[in-house]
């Protein structure tokens, strides 16, 4: 591997237009028949390598991040072209922040500049129907910083066709707690604080009738809020349905009991009981998006580095490369997407085979 | 990000030098990115909030999309798919075949011959073993491969690996599958287990084996009580610890805990202050496991099947691509895989 300054003449040979304007062309057909077959919903990656491509180049670490991103861009065409919804990318972990803090500043600089552009382009990035989302700890970035991520997310928050999930300050096990956390929360806070009227000119069992009522619907506002500074999709709301159902039959049978806890002045609180896996997911920072189906890990660590720990540990397809992430392209993006259609693929008709067999007893 | 993105598809060194430095204006910046993008903005109309406009424009675009592409556009679509997936089923194909060919020879090379002293020597040149070794079986359903299906083909997979990691010189071992169907059978499980070690080891020197599962009380053998190993030999007898884990220790146990900490903040035990990752990571590494070093899959492909996702964090994930069923090969390989790592904690 040379350095990027021998392969002059290639480089010339590249951008002659005839070849550019080949290779285009090529991929606009790979990625035009890719679509003829099963996509994953939502795609994650771990950039991982630009350093170390830095140092086998000999250019200075914050050039192999730029590199970096552009190799995003490069990939984030890819999948959006052939329809993946949803792409996350574990942009800033939590532990990066231990790095020197020159290259912590940069990185910093560098989101920063990044997303001013986008600002700066926000109408165009509407041809893709791309929103952003920032994913991690907001009050582990700087000011600065966290104005730009607000104003472009902002921007690009009436984009309903795709979704880029950036994963900024994050860990996953600190995503995990914030969603136990926000779970106690909502189940320790009790769910009626209503003034009830003078008991003695009133039915008691009318009252409760009533209150009955009531919190069935504060209790589907309750629902709807519970997930803070998300914006609820349809989607989400039809996963959390059947949730919510748990939680007002749960609520039913309290308030049972409630008519004799209300004589004691005692509060009630959501059962426990009903919190499931399900609530749990829907706390996470990725509630509306479809289930992981893939997972790409560049520069051949074969490690997950509290990524996405809770979304891919089921049924994700997590692939391990060779390659360096600014070297990442569709051209290695190709033979995973290809392999994991033909996975994809073998799992029907291995379900199929399953379906069939019972009938064939 | 998409905006900058297509431009850095940037063929001309002109347009990559434009990204470089920032003294382009937005207007021909934009002009720059025009080439790349699709050709008519189809998706903004999608966004509008109300649910009629949106039906309306799937609609719209449902009938736009031959006119998109037109059929012949589709056809060379359909037919390059059909072409790549062929050539590539046909590549996959082959790329198994000969890492089944390889997987068999290297095979006939290494064998363990049942016997603790080849495996010791197999890994004496690492430098590094895991101190928490985890591995993924499965309840093979049908009888695909010989003699390894149902619980006896499980049983039988688990004992040879807890020889093989006792005759490493690992002394944790955890066994991820997913039904936890081995939780029910914890003494049958230690006898078989024992006896394996035995069958390595000889009846004087087999490690002392204690097995135990979460929510489940700790299985060590009665029979063998420490003293008379110490009296007997020379040398402390090795001593392996083998934890039986399934899908309820993943989520579920998550799921309960918070729930336990929704009672006790209910009660106003717990403040929410005081739930952080700390006592999240305490619960659960004691309730179920630490972190393994090392975790061995021994299917064709990564997927982790409801591993327990919060001990994953750091652990170094191997398999070998298109093996199927447990191999001792796989096994030694996983370890001089993981000898040769460089831990580098911030990624």
């Amino acid at each position: 591997m040379g350095s990027l300054h021998d392969s002059r003449i290639h480089k010339w040979f590249a951008t002659s237009p005839p070849v550019a304007w080949t290779v285009r062309q090529l991929r606009e057909l790979l990625i035009g028949s890719l679509k003829q077959g099963p996509i994953p919903q939502h795609v994650a990656f771990v950039m991982d390598g630009n350093r170390r491509f830095a140092r086998n180049h000999h250019i200075e670490t914050v050039e192999g991040h730029n590199l970096g991103f552009e190799s995003l861009a490069r990939i984030l065409e890819v999948c959006y072209k052939t329809g993946v919804k949803v792409v996350t990318i574990y942009a800033f972990s939590i532990e990066n922040f231990k790095r020197s803090k020159h290259e912590v500043d940069a990185l910093m600089s560098m989101a920063k500049v990044k997303l001013e552009q986008l600002a700066e382009h926000g109408a165009l990035l509407d041809r893709y129907g791309a929103s952003i989302r920032v994913l991690g700890q907001r009050n582990l970035m700087k000011k600065d910083v966290l104005a730009a991520v607000d104003k472009a997310v902002a921007m690009t928050a009436h984009n309903k066709k795709a979704v880029l999930n950036v994963c900024f300050p994050y860990t996953s096990r600190d995503e995990i707690t914030t969603a136990v956390t926000t779970t106690v929360e909502t189940y320790s806070t009790p769910i009626h604080n209503l003034s009830t009227p003078s008991k003695r000119t009133f039915s008691e069992s009318h009252i409760a009738q009533h209150i009955r009522k009531q919190e069935l619907g504060e209790d589907a506002e309750a629902g709807a809020e519970q997930p803070e500074s998300r914006s609820t999709s349809p989607a989400s709301k039809d996963a959390n349905s059947p949730g919510e159902d748990e939680v007002s039959s749960s609520t039913s049978t309290a308030i049972n009991s409630s008519e004799k806890d209300e004589m004691q002045g005692e509060v009630t609180f959501l059962d426990p009981e009903s919190i499931s896996a399900q609530t749990l997911t829907d706390n996470m920072m990725t509630a509306d998006a479809p289930p992981l189906d893939l997972l790409v890990r560049t520069s051949g660590v074969e490690r997950l580095s509290d990524f996405m720990l809770w979304q891919c540990h089921e049924t994700t397809s997590i692939v391990f490369l060779k390659c360096l992430w600014p070297e990442f392209d569709l051209w290695q993006f190709l033979p995973v997407l290809v392999e994991w259609q033909w996975q994809q693929k073998k799992l029907q008709e291995e379900q199929q085979r399953i379906r069939g067999r019972p009938k064939a007893d | 990000m998409p905006a900058v993105t297509i431009a850095a598809t940037g063929l001309t060194p002109a347009e990559e030098a434009a990204f470089r430095s920032k003294q382009l204006s937005v207007q021909q910046r934009e002009a720059l990115i025009k080439p790349f993008l699709p050709p008519e903005p189809s998706s903004s109309s999608e966004s509008k909030p109300t649910k009629a406009s949106r039906i309306a424009a799937r609609r719209r675009r449902s009938v736009q999309k031959p006119k998109k592409h037109g059929p012949i556009k589709n056809l060379v679509f359909f037919a390059t798919y059909h072409f790549i997936a062929l050539l590539f089923s046909i590549f996959f194909r082959f790329r198994r075949a000969w890492r089944l060919a390889y997987i068999k020879f290297v095979s006939l090379l290494k064998y363990h011959h049942r016997t603790p002293e080849f495996i010791a020597g197999d890994v004496s040149r690492l430098e590094k073993l895991p101190k928490h070794l985890s591995i993924i079986v499965e309840l093979n359903e049908d009888d695909e491969q010989q003699g390894n299906a149902g619980l006896e083909g499980l049983m039988n997979d688990v004992c040879e690996i807890a020889a093989w990691a006792a005759s490493a010189g690992i002394g944790f071992l955890s066994v991820y599958e997913r039904t936890g169907v081995l939780k029910n059978y914890l003494p049958q499980t230690h006898t078989h287990i024992e006896q394996t070690l035995e069958l390595y080891f000889g009846a004087s020197r087999k490690p002392t084996l204690s097995l135990r599962a979460p929510h489940l009380s700790s299985y060590s053998p009665p029979t063998t009580p420490p003293q008379t190993s110490l009296s007997n030999g020379t040398t402390e007898r090795q001593h392996l610890t083998v934890l039986l884990l399934s899908e309820h220790d993943g989520r579920d146990t998550i799921v309960d805990l918070t729930r336990t900490l929704a009672e006790m903040a209910q009660r106003g035990d717990v403040r929410q202050e005081q739930i952080n990752m700390d006592l999240i990571d305490a619960q659960l590494s004691d309730h179920v496991s630490s972190e393994p070093d090392l975790l061995i899959l021994f299917s064709p492909t990564v997927q982790l099947k409801g591993y327990p996702p919060w001990q994953l964090r750091l652990t170094e994930i191997f398999h070998l691509p298109d093996n199927k069923g447990v191999n001792y090969q796989v096994f030694l390989r996983a370890l001089h895989n993981y000898a040769k790592v460089e831990m580098r904690l911030g990624r």
